[in-house]
């Protein structure tokens, strides 16, 4: 198995791992009321701990949503360039946008991210633990997003069809 | 440099019509390429881009943002679990009439599309269940096409949907240095005073849509007999409905934050769908995966115009717009209508969540200092974004729906279809540009936008402009 094979099964692995941080989510937000109201307690760890797992989530999204296709785009003229062609600027589009934002931001990042987590950088309002991963998801990010583009650009473009 | 923001902007269009590729990478590649321009001419302080990574850590640590997600799922749960039962419950109690398919799908239209994440989902997801319907019920594909299409825009104005959120944290984000700039003593709005501000106008467009497709209807259909509803199937509408309706209202109520409701309707719909055993391990698979990817588009095409519009900032290109906006000459709603027809025509390219995180952002803070009532621009600007999606030739829905439709109306018929709901939808924009109380409805007195102290000369405005906003500061280096 080749390394980009290999690349592109982590890849997906993370991402269907990480789509099921929707249901923790759901279900810690959902809770934030009853704690707040009705309990009138916990409620602020709840939302914490929800803020996190929704950083983690939308972290990984960027990268399923260019898996999945989902991105928002204005085809009307591109649905009459050939496979060939599109292929083509995508990866063009990811040699010049994804992969240089990405690696910009994991290198302009580097001081605020490392910082965060050598002192394991806690909510600055309620004190709880765990911010330093809302800082590290911009990493996971910029990585998953990177590894994707890498992908793009090494894979081989069909033969033209049309 | 200003006008090379300017310039990027135009390529922002050009790349995303002339290559297909997503948007958000368009805007990435885009700003980088400024970003270089700028470094290589060395005519701008490049190094503030580094103050990139702390503005995406905010996006990942925005309360709001949370309910993207939520929406997304619980958009996702509404259409696998009830979408077909609420249509056939519509069609079922309303009375007998050639009318009842039109309607069913505009009603269908309004519950849904607030939480179907975007024009397009809403067009795609419409798609699916009315048009098979409609097709059957022999109405003509120009009607077809053009009752999906004004379907699939009301999401845009109803409340709580994804594009009234976002809009909403635009807004505010707008707004506060407006209020700080001129001195007014106005309170910065928040996303309820939005969703307040929408309810009267939509409601308005709502039933003018309604009115419009009974009326059409009566001659567009050639049977009468419903689909039948089950038992099952009538229980699922009517506790779908009471649900929306509850959540709609506690937030509109400010019972509930938007965040909590979302969180509150996904969990509800997800529990009742495992406990009736409607959502297995491989349905919930899907609707996660979906709403992931759902979700990335969104925060793609977010952290995308952060970056884009951060080298704007850079470029000093704000400033240029504060400028241009300044002199447009005449009344405040000289000064809207032109910030709207910039909007609109943006429209024809660009989805409302890219015209909310990239055009919103940079004309919208000028305006405010000029127009005290950001309720008002608000409304104004999400009335705009609807009409402007159903503008012919090249309106956004209108395109969607002809290129997902199985056998499209010739655009001359479909238009001929979508003209009433035209009307409709610019004389409630033209009311409301000129009857700004609409957006005030059951709102006190001292509430509404307070003028200065004193009023602001022209040089006054100019100079707090410039000092609006001012550009990031560089981050420590250590």
């Amino acid at each position: 198995m080749s390394w980009l094979c290999r690349l592109d099964r982590v890849v997906g692995r993370i991402i269907a791992g990480a789509q099921w941080l929707a249901l923790p989510l759901i279900i810690l937000l959902f809770l934030q009321w009853p704690l707040r109201d009705i309990f009138r307690s916990y409620s602020r760890e709840a939302n914490d701990l929800g803020q996190i797992i929704f950083a983690l989530f939308v972290a990984v999204s960027v990268t399923a949503a260019t898996r999945a296709g989902t991105h928002l785009t204005a085809d009307a003229i591109a649905q009459y360039y050939s496979r060939r062609v599109r292929v083509r600027i995508r990866k063009i589009g990811a040699l010049i946008g994804l992969a240089p934002w990405a690696l910009f931001i994991l290198l302009a990042s580097k001081s605020v991210v490392v910082s965060s987590l050598q002192v394991r950088e806690a909510f600055p309002d309620t004190g709880n633990p765990g911010y330093f991963i809302i800082k590290l998801a911009l990493w996971i990010m910029a990585i998953t997003i990177l590894a994707q583009s890498l992908l793009e650009i090494m894979r081989r473009a069909p033969r033209d069809s049309a | 440099m200003e006008w090379t923001g300017m310039a990027l902007l135009l390529l922002v269009g050009v790349g995303i019509i002339g290559t297909g590729l997503p948007a958000a990478v368009v805007l990435v590649a885009v700003a980088l390429f400024g970003a270089a321009l700028g470094w290589a001419t060395a005519t701008v302080p490049i190094g503030l881009l580094w103050a990139l990574p702390g503005r995406l850590i905010n996006i990942l640590d925005n309360d709001l943002l949370q309910a993207l997600p939520l929406y997304v799922t619980m958009g996702l749960l509404l259409n696998r679990l009830v979408a077909d039962a609420l249509y056939r419950a519509c069609s079922a109690i309303l009375p007998r009439s050639r009318s009842a398919p039109l309607v069913s799908g505009m009603v269908l239209g309004a519950l849904l599309g607030p939480m179907n994440g975007s024009v397009g989902a809403s067009v795609l997801g419409l798609s699916r269940v009315i048009s098979p319907r409609l097709n059957a019920e022999g109405v003509t594909p120009a009607i077809r096409d053009a009752v999906v299409a004004v379907a699939s825009t009301l999401g845009v104005l109803v409340p709580p949907s994804l594009v009234l959120i976002l809009l909403s944290d635009t807004m505010l984000s707008a707004h506060t240095p407006a209020v700080t700039q001129t001195g007014r003593a106005d309170r910065v709005i928040n996303t309820q005073d939005i969703f307040h501000a929408a309810l009267l106008p939509a409601g308005i467009f709502l039933v003018l849509c309604v009115i419009l497709a009974w009326i059409v209807g009566r001659k567009a259909t050639r049977t009468v007999k419903p689909e039948p509803l089950t038992v099952s199937q009538g229980l699922v509408a009517a506790t779908a409905l009471v649900a929306l309706v509850l959540l709609l209202g506690g937030v509109a109520a400010g019972y509930f934050y938007a965040v909590e409701a979302a969180a509150m309707g996904a969990f509800t719909l997800l529990a009742s769908g495992l406990l009736t055993r409607r959502l297995n391990y491989t349905v919930l698979r899907d609707v996660f995966h979906d709403a992931i990817a759902i979700t990335g588009a969104l925060f793609s095409l977010l952290v995308a115009a952060t970056t884009f519009t951060l080298v704007l900032r850079i470029l000093g290109t704000d400033r240029l717009v504060n400028n241009l906006v300044g002199a447009i000459p005449g009344h405040d709603v000289l000064a809207v209508a032109g910030v709207l027809a910039v909007i609109g025509a943006c429209a024809f390219v660009l989805d409302a969540f890219e015209i909310i995180f990239v055009i919103v952002p940079i004309v919208i803070p000028p305006l405010l200092i000029r127009v005290a009532d950001a309720r008002w621009v608000s409304v104004l600007v999400l009335l705009t974004l609807q009409a402007s999606f159903l503008l012919p030739p090249f309106g956004y829905a209108l395109m969607m729906v002809r290129g997902t439709a199985q056998n499209p109306a010739p655009l001359r018929l479909m238009l001929r279809a979508l003209a009433p709901f035209l009307a409709a939808q610019w004389l409630l924009l033209m009311i409301v540009m000129f009857e700004p109380s609409l957006v005030h409805f059951g709102q006190g007195e001292g509430e509404i936008g307070r003028a200065p102290a004193k009023d602001l000369s022209n040089e006054e405005i100019n100079r707090r402009l410039k000092e609006m906003v001012p550009p990031p500061s560089m981050p420590d280096s250590n």
